[in-house]
């Protein structure tokens, strides 16, 4: 009994979340606009999912990410590679990066709507360039803090460059950039709703919240927000149990 | 045992080679600009298959001319001449053991060993049947899939001795490779690497500040003095191997070398 209680611990704030969200809708006219009912919730839920809308946004919005997602972290890491392993790389790009990424996310999209347009393209490019910035940063801290006594024994074998690569540098960096994979997991799940929030066509969670704004339905946006938050919740941790599994091999008490 | 010397006889090197000559070896570190001397004209001439201890004070260098000699080091003045060719980079042909094990904590105990034999032309039987080997030469049957930071730090140094004698090092170099273990283990060790070096017969250079260590299992101990790091020593120990660490003549030995290291 206190196993399962232990176990289920996380679930006592939402519980009361939950309460405090019914008893409010409860409170006149004024409360009921805006803490929609936990009925109307679930009504909505169920004619969203007859009618298909809400799979079909879920969908884009998730395809949307993974394929923002893929190239961000290809292209993160290759350049974070690139410039821990070259310092003449990382002098000529160093500084430019670095004062882009200052540019937040949202200051990007006015100007990537005016040269791409606000189709798919402009979307994916934003979700993948959120998930670019925290991937280059990680994978350039694991490549360039390999311990020294480490990288001798790659010598010592003499193993050719590719192999020390391979076996010694890649191994040891791949804590950090698990690290940056799940910064930019959050980042690009948050920035795929934001763009579709911003450049409004196609579908996405993003464009089911603003036409439900438009006819004022209360209760699809907050079906919505719960929708981001639980797939959010879900991607982290598919991806911890993914990493702890890869990492297995670190001592962690 | 009868696979060890199967083994042997697969790797097998001429007897005389791992003759190791350093004329006149010194070097030194840029420290802003000034260089400090580090070693100062070492003169060292180790026979094939001799067991050659260093000690000394810390800061003397013996750590210095072990990183030389593998190769980790390259610039430095003086010739280091392995089987009449000059030490300029890491090779195969010499293997060292660190005092903290270096494995790779990524690696399984046997994937650590077998990554040594990378780049030897074996066929994967062959060099999974030489990893079994050596984790058997160290004792370790039973930990081949365990992760460096499951093994204790005994067992974790016995690996890395395996993995630095599998590619068959003419010249094994141990860097104080029992420094960090405790008492027990550590003499529990070095019987194992008596047994060891008795069984391959390659040529070995053990830095320690364990004077009993150097004594038990050197042919020779020679003695280094700090600032800048030179031989001012040197003792042979006429004693056939396996030894017996209680013996009256090391005993001697030792409080020779006690009186040379100390001072009167």
């Amino acid at each position: 009994m206190s196993r399962i209680l232990a176990k289920s611990r996380g679930l006592l704030l939402p519980l009361l979340l939950i309460g405090g969200w019914e008893y409010l809708s409860r409170q006149g006219a004024a409360g009921a606009y805006a803490f929609v009912p936990l009925s109307s919730i679930g009504a909505a839920l169920i004619e969203l999912l007859g009618n298909g809308e809400l799979l079909i946004n879920l969908w884009a919005s998730l395809a949307r990410t993974s394929t923002g997602l893929a190239l961000g972290i290809l292209s993160g890491v290759l350049l974070g590679v690139l410039m821990a392993l070259s310092a003449i790389a990382n002098r000529l790009i160093g500084p430019l990066f670095h004062s882009i990424r200052q540019v937040p996310m949202l200051g990007w999209i006015p100007l990537i709507a005016m040269w791409f347009g606000n189709g798919e393209f402009s979307k994916v490019l934003i979700v993948s360039l959120a998930a670019f910035y925290p991937m280059v940063l990680n994978t350039y801290q694991g490549f360039s803090h390999v311990e020294q006594r480490y990288r001798e024994v790659g010598h010592v074998l003499a193993l050719s460059r590719w192999q020390r690569f391979r076996h010694v540098l890649l191994p040891a960096a791949l804590p950090s950039i698990a690290t940056g994979v799940l910064h930019a997991l959050a980042f690009a799940w948050v920035t795929a709703v934001g763009s579709e929030l911003f450049l409004s066509s196609g579908a996405g969670l993003g464009n089911l919240m603003m036409n439900a704004e438009a006819g004022s339905r209360m209760e699809v946006i907050v079906l919505s927000v719960l929708c981001i938050g639980l797939c959010g919740y879900l991607m982290t941790l598919l991806f911890t149990l993914l990493s702890r599994h890869v990492l297995r091999w670190r001592n962690i008490r | 045992m009868n696979a060890i010397a199967q083994h042997a006889q697969l790797h097998s090197t001429p007897l005389q080679s791992g003759a190791l000559q350093i004329r006149g070896l010194s070097k030194s570190y840029r420290i802003e600009g000034q260089p400090l001397p580090v070693l100062q004209n070492i003169n060292l001439d180790v026979r094939p298959g001799e067991f050659v201890s260093v000690v000394g004070a810390s800061g003397c260098g013996k750590s210095t001319l072990l990183r030389l000699i593998v190769g980790l080091e390259a610039d430095y003045q003086g010739e280091i001449v392995l089987d009449a060719k000059r030490v300029v980079a890491t090779s195969l042909e010499r293997g060292i053991v660190f005092q903290d094990h270096r494995l790779f904590p990524w690696m399984t105990l046997s994937q650590n060993i077998a990554l040594a034999l990378k780049n030897h032309p074996l066929s994967p039987a062959e060099k999974q049947r030489l990893v079994a080997e050596h984790i058997a030469l160290v004792n370790l049957q039973g930990f081949e899939n365990a992760y460096p930071h499951q093994l204790s730090g005994g067992m974790a140094q016995r690996a890395a001795i395996a993995r630095a004698l599998i590619n068959k090092p003419k010249v094994l170099l141990l860097d104080e490779p029992l420094g960090a273990l405790d008492a027990l283990t550590r003499v529990r060790l070095q019987h194992e690497l008596q047994r060891i070096w008795v069984q391959q017969r390659c040529t070995v250079i053990m830095v320690t500040h364990d004077i009993e260590e150097a004594l038990y299992l050197g042919d020779r101990v020679i003695v280094m003095d700090a600032h800048p790091g030179r031989i001012k020593h040197e003792i042979r120990v006429d004693l056939p191997h396996p030894r017996d660490r209680t013996s009256t003549v090391l005993q001697g030995y030792k409080e020779q070398l006690l009186e040379e290291l100390v001072g009167h």
